[in-house]
């Protein structure tokens, strides 16, 4: 049965011409599958795993989905025809040693064409990588920005000024709430954010009852900070651009300990699970500045997202409870990127950066804004305009106003600098 | 005055959870001789053991705390038995031991729970309330009451107990208690049981109150390090007194100056005492 099975005997010259044949069959399918794949290649360089993960991994997911949604609809069309995209992350632990090896790689082994960063601590890893290769880099942290980093922008969050849209709205809409405390981990993120913070406090008339206090990030327990804080009975606690896990803490802390005025903060990621630690009339009224992307505010004709309630919608489905502050961000430059890139018609850095930044503006998430930044950064590559202020209403976080960014720095821009020199975070200060 | 009773509730607590992780951490030193850097790791252990067995299997609280300690003790078995046991006659062995542990642990965490902080919900949300202002959560008290029931058991076990004579035996001269019959794996086996045993509940009860993430650990143990030795390395007593003083210091100069200012001064106190006893409190010249 076997023998009557074997292939007819095979000689050397039909084997080679078989051979050659199928060769030149699959050479010429693989040429068409490459005309047919071209693909531009995205750095993703943020922390996905340690404390501040948070703020990178939901991002990396958002733009996983935003890749699939771009590819499925023709990929980004460059000059020479279309491109699908593909996402390279690095985990940079938040790491400024892991930052710089990770942009090595990804520029030098993985080909990207632009790199996205959460910035802060990291940032100073990165940037010697980007002033050698004219890399492009984005942040979301605009105070990374100085002079000297000509190919770094800061196009999706304008941390942290758009914090002083929250206070100035708990100011007109809560106006007997006229002191505040405020505690912040000592680092590159806490500290340009506290003097952000103080500034709108000053120019809302609101008095700070003592010094803001700094703990150290590797604090764990948050009796001791909150039992200072609420000493004297303040009106407003504002916890600054805490990472959520000392958010969380500080505010189930800030229950436990009977405090029942308001909270402001910069972002409450995963404020169900407050929630569930404290209950809903203790996080009812809280302020924040990130909003679930269900928000029926978000369909007005002014939003660049597109379809940002599907967005969430497929988020959440494939992330349960997982949705943060950053898990739209990095998808929203991507948008920024797509639409310079095509325009320029290349993925090459220094013409996406110049579409990028034609006219002076461009369609940030939150409306129209435009690149700003000289005053403060001493470079304009910052895409500022409106920003929301968000508020837990029965359990659930909805957008209240959208408020302007500059605006608010035409009046009380001083101030700002005032604060920032006094906690050493002007660009020129800062090493 | 509400605020000094209040800082006063805090240090108690504070006071509770380091000594937990501190003796645990000495008894393991005391008696096999390593410095166990995983030991926050077991504390790390603990609380995702809560994060398992009460925020995802539903498990009555106190229940997945017993399964946290059981867990964390079997896993002390595993170290000593997989680890410190055959590195026994290294004397630098267990300690890089029991750093590729702390590694595999984290990673392990990080492979089954994810990156992100787990969300515990709280087992009790009742509060004592000695005034408007001075309040202590029940589960708080919980960590007070298990730190001083255990260790006043430990205390006892150790004094009063064959077993407990045979730990302090091989801590002490683990050469002279071999030839007195005591089985040195077997009381290495013991007290690397007791001394994750008590990581692990530290971890477990406090999983509701703190942050639970794979790096949960680093703080602990730089904490725990400074404790033992203004203590005295190798001194459960010296453990206890340092955790108190040390927890009453840090948390009155958190609340009344700054937490950073708190972390200076913690470790200024840790280099006094080296100055002035360099054996730490209640440490003998031979284990310092």
């Amino acid at each position: 049965m076997i023998r009557k099975l074997r292939l007819p005997r095979l000689s050397r010259r039909r084997f080679l011409g078989g051979t050659a044949a199928l060769g030149a069959a699959a050479s010429g399918l693989t040429g068409r599958a490459l005309a047919q794949d071209k693909v531009v290649r995205i750095g993703f360089l943020a922390p996905l795993t340690g404390p501040v993960a948070a703020w990178g991994k939901p991002g990396l997911d958002g733009c996983r989905i935003w890749g699939e949604w771009v590819n499925e609809a023709g990929g980004i069309e460059l000059s020479d025809g279309a491109y699908q995209v593909e996402f390279v992350s690095y985990d940079n632990e938040y790491d400024p040693a892991k930052a710089r090896t990770g942009a090595t790689k990804l520029i030098r082994e993985d080909g990207v064409s632009f790199v996205m960063m959460l910035g802060g601590d990291t940032w100073p890893g990165a940037q010697p990588v980007a002033d050698k290769t004219g890399m492009l880099f984005s942040t979301l942290l605009p105070s990374d920005l100085s002079p000297d980093t000509t190919t770094l922008v800061a196009p999706a969050e304008v941390h942290p000024v758009y914090n002083v849209t929250g206070v100035e709205w708990l100011a007109e809409n809560h106006p007997d709430l006229k002191t505040a405390v405020m505690c912040a981990q000592d680092d590159a993120l806490g500290l340009p954010s506290v003097a952000t913070y103080l500034a709108a406090f000053e120019a809302a008339g609101i008095e700070m009852q003592q010094e803001p206090i700094l703990f150290d990030p590797a604090t764990t327990d948050f009796a001791p900070v909150v039992t200072k804080m609420i000493a004297d009975n303040p009106d407003i606690v504002c916890l600054d651009t805490a990472y959520a896990d000392y958010v969380h803490p500080i505010v189930e802390q800030l229950f436990q300990q009977g405090y029942d005025g308001q909270i402001i903060s910069c972002t409450a990621d995963f404020y169900e699970q407050m929630i569930e630690k404290t209950s809903k009339e203790f996080m009812e009224g809280f302020i924040f500045q990130f909003p679930d992307f269900d928000d029926p505010a978000l369909n007005q004709d002014f939003i660049n997202f597109p379809d940002p309630n599907r967005f969430y919608e497929v988020y959440t489905e494939r992330h349960p409870g997982e949705w943060g502050a950053v898990s739209w961000e990095y998808a929203s430059i991507m948008d920024l990127w797509k639409a310079a890139a095509e325009k320029a018609g290349s993925a090459e850095p220094d013409a996406v950066l110049a579409a990028m930044k034609e006219g002076g503006s461009g369609p940030h998430a939150f409306g129209t804004a435009q690149w700003w930044g000289e005053d403060l950064f001493g470079i304009d590559t910052a895409l500022v305009g409106n920003w929301p202020v968000v508020v837990i209403q029965d359990g659930k976080a909805r957008i209240q106003e959208f408020r302007s960014i500059p605006d608010w720095y035409d009046q009380h821009g001083e101030l700002l600098k005032k604060h920032m020199a006094d906690y050493g975070q002007m660009w020129d200060q800062r090493a | 005055m509400d605020l000094l009773l209040q800082t006063g509730l805090n240090a108690v607590y504070a006071a509770s959870y380091m000594a937990l992780i501190a003796v645990g951490l000495v008894l393991i030193f005391g008696v096999m001789g390593v410095i166990n850097f995983a030991h926050g790791e077991l504390f790390m252990a603990g609380a995702y053991a809560v994060v398992a067995l009460y925020a995802d299997l539903a498990v009555p609280f106190l229940l997945a705390v017993a399964g946290g300690l059981l867990f964390v003790g079997v896993l002390g078995l595993v170290m000593e038995r997989a680890l410190f046991r055959p590195l026994r006659d290294n004397p630098l062995g267990g300690l890089v031991a029991s750093i590729g542990f702390l590694l595999v642990l984290q990673a392990l965490a990080v492979l089954l729970f994810g990156v992100r902080m787990e969300h515990v919900p709280p087992a009790t949300q009742e509060i004592i309330a000695f005034s408007e202002r001075v309040r202590f959560p029940l589960q708080r008290l919980w960590v007070v009451i298990a730190a001083i029931v255990l260790l006043s058991g430990l205390w006892l076990f150790l004094k009063k107990t064959r077993l407990g004579w045979a730990l302090r035996a091989s801590a002490q001269d683990p050469e002279a208690a071999a030839l007195q019959g005591i089985s040195i794996n077997q009381t290495a086996r013991i007290a690397m049981f007791i001394g994750a045993a008590l990581a692990g509940v530290a971890g477990a009860l406090s999983a509701p109150l703190v942050s639970v993430n794979p790096h949960m650990g680093h703080s602990v143990i730089i904490t725990a390090f400074i404790v033992i030795i203004v203590g005295g390395i190798g001194s459960l007593e010296g453990a206890v007194v340092a955790a108190i003083v040390y927890a009453f210091i840090h948390t009155f100069v958190t609340t009344f100056w700054d937490g950073v200012i708190a972390d200076i001064v913690g470790l200024t106190l840790m280099l006094l005492v080296l100055i002035v006893k360099p054996t730490g409190l209640f440490g003998t010249a031979d284990r310092a």
